[in-house]
């Protein structure tokens, strides 16, 4: 028989001592009961990601005009592993037809949880690594000049006064953050403001797109957090490829893969990726009323990622099948933190969403 | 707690900590704020109507005398004039029902209401027992819930009531939120938040199947439900059933509690999340509305109604239905990749055949509760026989379009009738009760004399 067997139909016992798709090497890795060798996996995750990158490819692009992309890129393992195959991928479409079908801005945005010094080597590695693209950081507290940002978050400070322009924005950041008492609104307001200022950067730079690195995991876990803060009703519009909530195309490559999968990914490529990645601090085992909400979820899917892989990426499918509410432009509210159209979703003549109500509820407390 | 005056009647020492809105309260303001909401969870959707009968479905747990106590006392308070009686199910589990029918009857009297107890041995001619003697512990739980949905709706028959009210709380919704999520099950995902289902129509309409449901305490937290009966002194009588516990429902009710402590706001927010989703499942037809108010006579089966101390659903062991459903799941993918790897078109008459057999294929055993509604049609699409060689593969433009216009596609509809024996409201020709009668009528040994009692 010539070549290896592509389906099951083409009834040749399968043996399970090699690799499952070339039936020719060892197995270096289970994949979701599938055992695979190092190439074969490689493949896979590869073809998974640029499964998605559909919509750029070079036929659809200009000479010149390429289109532009945005990645966040927060040194985490998606990130990163995100960073080298669509580096892999412009390459292989340079060889093919001489030319790309987009190009990639690379954006780190420094969030102040003090690793900066650490984080700031590994994006300078990251650089010399693929210095084809190019890139650009910025400090999260560049969130806090958006518009409409401090009227939100401080309301009781006159705008017209001295010392919102003397005092640095950093220490405005962390004096917000930690004037709120919950984890989980820390958390929430974090990631808010990260992604306003990773969508004004894309605007900024005329970027089409933003790529985020989320793998199945994470995906699942924002959206069982994001049922248990009351914004479902966004989960649709955020994680959908294609949808344009914000302003800006959002897409995720990295849907189809679970996070151990992208994990188990680093250590087989070589030269390999784990001396760019920044390490996560340790997590505790059990939750405890300090943990926020996004951290249990996390807890949670990685435990039911080890056993139930395929429930995993079955929530995420779930959640994209429900459809994005559509808007008309323009005529409705929107939430000032978190953009969010506020039609049936805040109370009456309010200015924030449920959602983010509650993490300033935290605020005006006073801690 | 150090003394704080009771932040209502600031005269009051204040003894609770409501968990909902954090305020401090002594004992009567509080009962009297649960009870207010309440009142006002009925009025602003104008639950009932003045002179209405209407049937409490009384466990003896706590939330549903909670709730028969408040109606009661709101229907005296704010002269609603409805005829209230209670509504009891005695499954025959031996030890499990019998100390709560006795709270039950003790409630009855205390609050002078009717009450009318229906067991299963009575209309089915079969107890719990019986049926786990006869079919082990897998499956069991379906066998319950089929009775015990379709023993409410009978009752309530019986007693001339088209409206019967749950004490499902917030807690419950927000459970079977997070379980529909981790499931994939979009069509009660679709369904589970809603206040009211059923139209209370009469027999005409799938007869006495489109009884009215609904669950006043529906944002009522479970834990104000407890201080509630406390501060009331309440007499109830809460079990778990000694059959097995659900494994979706038990993880998804381990991460509400731990939700539960690090924000109690939180149970609400995932209630009110449940309502957003509904509004977003495609052919919901909700799109628009006003959340909770779809009044459909929507055929649910066993599993929507759970509640009274069972954990509910299918009655394998803890880890076995997570695991099934993972591999049903993983041939999925495993099928849906294999078939992208060879590309071959079928036909457009092959394509059209497909998706009649993906409705014709929802008709299958009724033992396999689950694998039916897992993934809704990707499940179907995918049991392929040896003889259908190829999956037609929809290009990246199908697929898409797919999604985002034909969205009342994806769920397939069920279509109401009657079911042959009974009578009862079944999209299927024999509904699952008695199609589960049947199979363990077959199976029964003879042992003298069987008395069967009304029913198909």
């Amino acid at each position: 028989m010539t070549g290896p067997p592509k389906t099951r139909r083409d009834n040749v016992a399968v043996d399970d001592s090699l690799c499952r798709r070339c039936q020719t090497n060892a197995p270096t890795i289970t994949v979701r009961t599938e055992p695979l060798c190092s190439p074969c996996f490689n493949k896979y995750v590869s073809t998974k990601i640029i499964k998605r990158m559909e919509s750029f490819r070079v036929r659809h692009a200009e000479a010149g005009h390429e289109r532009v992309l945005l990645l966040p890129l927060s040194l985490r393992v998606c990130s990163i592993v995100l960073l080298h195959i669509l580096s892999q991928h412009l390459r292989t479409q340079g060889e093919k037809s001489g030319r790309t079908g987009y190009r990639l801005h690379v954006l780190y945005v420094e969030d102040g949880k003090g690793e900066a010094s650490v984080a700031s080597e590994l994006f300078e590695l990251a650089k010399q690594r693929y210095p084809e693209h190019t890139y650009s950081t910025r400090p999260l507290s560049d969130a806090l000049a958006l518009p409409g940002m401090q009227e939100v978050l401080r309301p009781h400070q006159a705008t017209t006064q001295a010392s919102t322009t003397t005092t640095s924005s950093s220490s405005d950041l962390s004096t917000i953050l930690a004037k709120l008492t919950s984890a989980t609104s820390r958390t929430d307001l974090h990631q808010l403001l990260l992604r306003k200022l990773v969508v004004h950067c894309a605007q900024s730079h005329t970027c089409e797109a933003i790529l985020w690195a989320d793998s199945t995991t994470r995906l699942a876990e924002r959206t069982l957090a994001e049922t248990a803060k009351g914004r479902a009703f966004t989960l649709p519009s955020l994680t959908t490829d294609g949808e344009a909530p914000l302003g800006v195309l959002l897409y995720y490559p990295m849907r189809d893969l679970l996070r151990k999968e992208i994990l188990s990914y680093t250590s087989l490529v070589s030269p390999d990726l784990e001396g760019l990645i920044l390490e996560e601090k340790p997590r505790p085992a059990v939750s405890t009323r300090d943990t926020s909400i996004d951290e249990l979820m996390k807890q949670y899917f990685s435990s039911v990622e080890r056993e139930y892989p395929s429930i995993v990426a079955n929530v995420v499918r779930t959640t994209g099948k429900l459809l994005v509410e559509r808007v008309g432009e323009g005529v409705e509210g929107r939430c000032e933190l978190c953009d969010v159209v506020l039609r049936g979703h805040a109370p009456e003549r309010s200015r924030l969403c449920f959602g983010c109500i509650r993490i300033l509820q935290g605020l005006e407390a006073g801690g | 707690m150090p003394p704080h005056p009771c932040e209502s009647c600031h005269t009051s020492r204040a003894q609770i900590l409501r968990p909902s809105t954090g305020i401090r309260l002594c004992a009567p303001c509080f009962t009297l704020a649960f009870e207010t909401e309440t009142a006002a969870t009925i009025t602003s959707s104008s639950l009932f109507h003045p002179g209405e009968r209407i049937a409490i479905g009384a466990s003896g747990g706590k939330d549903s005398t909670v709730l028969a106590s408040v109606l009661q006392t709101l229907n005296t308070r704010y002269s609603w004039g409805l005829e209230l009686v209670l509504l009891s199910i005695d499954e025959g589990i031996a030890g499990y029902r019998d100390h709560s029918l006795e709270a039950v009857k003790r409630n009855a009297e205390v609050l002078g209401l009717p009450l009318k107890i229906l067991g299963y041995e009575e209309l089915y001619g079969w107890s719990m027992d019986a049926v786990v003697a006869q079919v082990g512990r897998k499956g069991n739980c379906t066998y319950c819930g089929v009775f015990r949905r379709q023993a409410l709706d009978r009752g309530a028959a019986v007693l001339g009531v088209r409206h019967v009210v749950t004490g499902h709380n917030a807690d419950d919704v927000a459970e079977t939120v997070v379980m529909n999520l981790l499931r994939g099950d979009l069509a009660r995902l679709g369904r589970g938040t809603s206040l009211v289902t059923g139209t209370g129509g009469t027999g005409g309409e799938g007869g006495f199947a489109s009884v009215k449901r609904s669950k006043p305490l529906m944002w009522a937290y479970g834990k104000e439900i407890v201080m509630y009966a406390h501060h009331k002194r309440l007499d109830y009588f809460s079990t778990e059933c000694i059959y097995s516990p659900e494994a979706f429902r038990g993880s998804a009710r381990t991460l509400i509690k731990n939700l539960e402590r690090i924000r109690p706001e939180s149970i609400l927010d995932v209630v009110r999340s449940g309502i957003d989703m509904a509004r977003l499942v495609p052919g919901a037809g909700g799109e628009g509305g006003s959340g909770s108010q779809r009044v459909e006579a929507i055929p649910r089966d066993a599993e929507d109604d759970t509640g009274g101390g069972c954990s509910g659903g299918n009655g394998e062991d803890a880890g076995g239905e997570m695991a099934r459903v993972e591999e049903t799941l993983r041939l999925n993918e495993r099928a849906e990749e294999e078939g992208t790897e060879t590309e071959i078109r079928l036909p457009a008459k092959a394509v059209n055949g497909q998706r009649h057999d993906r409705d014709g294929l929802h008709t299958g055993p009724p033992a396999a509760a689950l694998p039916a509604t897992v993934n809704g049609q990707n499940h179907d699409r995918h049991t392929h026989t040896p003889d259908i060689a190829v999956v037609p593969i929809r290009t990246k433009q199908e697929k898409k379009s797919g999604r985002k216009t034909a969205g009342d596609k994806l769920l397939p509809r069920q279509r109401l009738g009657q079911c042959e024996r009974c009578g009862y409201l079944s999209s299927q020709a024999v509904c699952k009760a008695c199609m589960l009668l049947e199979g363990l009528n077959k199976a029964r040994p003879r042992t003298g004399i069987e008395v069967r009692g009304a029913g198909g």
